[in-house]
């Protein structure tokens, strides 16, 4: 059986094959269509920890403890903004579509290589240099425009890929690798 | 691991537990401990047996808890033994991982990351001297003098053993550069040592200590 390297969550059939068709069509990826939870039926729902995972908002909500811990690799099929995880719009152009998808599977690849290495991501290390200049979580928030709950979570994977808890800590990794010039320690 | 009791021959606590040589060097304890157990060396340095018991068991077994033994053990006695904890700290601890330190800094003057390692270990001490000097000044005597404490403040203290957690995962996971292995190797155990010693204190302060106080503040 062929490793799916995509997989919809969507109860709705028609929409999950469109979306289908164009991640094998314009992306080359194998996809899986679930209209299911996952893990409640078939293996084959469970997603390799290297896939991408396209869901519904109430599918997501529904599956929270499954979604949550994957959420790096996680597109929402909503045209809701959000700020804490990428969204596709499903209402919008095809064209538009495919621009996005574009851009957002880019990101979710870096996302899954750098997790792989157990490197920081782009927006780990933007975080990174906002807690080692001594913003507190609030300031980073409002400077990225992400919510204080998506600080948390990249704060949370910052300190589990490299050990370092504590803000001195932190600062001192980010002048050990250049991230930032001086931290005052 | 099974916890100890006071008949057993200290030596064999130690050949087992060697890692208490300095806890037990703070009660005046020395090695050469013959074949003296744990109740006669007790008797012999007129030390509370099921106190020095508690101890040895609370640094031995991190399943160990040590309230119920402990509670009837006088405020003093503790505060005592965490007086001459921090002395200990500071005597020797300290100037341990500094000695190394420099040591490993001056073998390896090229790697900038050693220097900016170095910087935080300063950071480290100047935050456990911080908290040393707050109990001495502030909590200890309070306790002492049986006052109610009006700044919850001093129940909590900033994380100096998650400061040395990170120091160390800094050593083994990040450091790159030329350096010394055996001088870091010191220095890394060095660090380990402190960490683990300040996370066991940090248990008979705030759970037998401050526990004792809470209970009788309620």
């Amino acid at each position: 059986m062929t490793i799916p390297e995509a997989i919809i969550y969507d109860r709705d059939r028609l929409r999950s094959a469109g979306l289908k068709h164009i991640l094998h069509t314009n992306f080359g990826l194998q996809v899986n269509m679930c209209d299911t939870m996952p893990g409640r039926t078939t293996e084959s729902n469970n997603p390799s920890e290297q896939a991408l995972i396209f869901v519904t908002p109430e599918i997501f909500t529904a599956a929270c403890d499954f979604f949550t811990p994957r959420r790096k690799r996680t597109v929402v099929i909503s045209s809701a903004a959000n700020d804490s995880l990428p969204a596709i719009d499903p209402t919008i152009d095809i064209e538009s579509i495919i621009e996005t998808l574009d851009r957002i599977i880019s990101e979710l690849k870096e996302n899954v290589a750098s997790d792989n290495r157990g490197e920081l991501s782009q927006r780990e290390i933007e975080v990174l240099r906002l807690v080692a200049r001594g913003h507190i979580n609030k300031e980073i928030a409002d400077i990225l425009n992400i919510s204080i709950h998506t600080v948390l979570s990249h704060r949370k994977n910052i300190t589990a890929k490299l050990g370092i808890k504590s803000t001195s800590g932190l600062a001192v990794y980010a002048m050990m690798n250049g991230y930032i010039s001086d931290c005052g320690i | 691991m099974p916890h100890f009791n006071p008949d057993v021959r200290l030596s064999e606590i130690v050949i087992k537990e060697p890692s208490i040589i300095p806890v037990l060097n703070r009660f005046g304890i020395t090695l050469g401990t013959g074949d003296m157990t744990l109740r006669e060396t007790s008797d012999s340095h007129r030390l509370d047996p099921d106190f020095l018991l508690s101890i040895i068991n609370t640094y031995s077994d991190d399943e160990y808890f040590p309230e119920q033994a402990l509670k009837s053990v006088q405020v003093s006695t503790i505060v005592d033994y965490l007086t001459k904890t921090h002395n200990y700290y500071t005597r020797f601890q300290i100037p341990n991982i500094e000695r190394h330190f420099d040591a490993l800094l001056h073998t390896s003057s090229d790697n900038s990351n050693l220097s900016l390692m170095r910087r935080f270990f300063e950071s480290v001490k100047k935050q456990l001297l911080v908290n040393i000097e707050q109990d001495a000044q502030q909590l200890f005597p309070t306790l002492l003098e049986g006052k109610e404490i009006d700044d919850t403040g001093l129940f909590s203290q900033s994380p100096v053993a998650e400061m040395l957690t990170d120091l160390k995962n800094m050593f083994i996971i990040h450091l790159t550069g030329n350096y010394d292995l055996n001088l870091a190797y010191a220095v890394i155990v060095a660090i380990i040592t402190l960490e683990n010693d300040i996370r066991k204190n940090n248990r008979i302060r705030d759970r037998i200590l401050l526990g004792q106080y809470k209970r009788n503040d309620q």
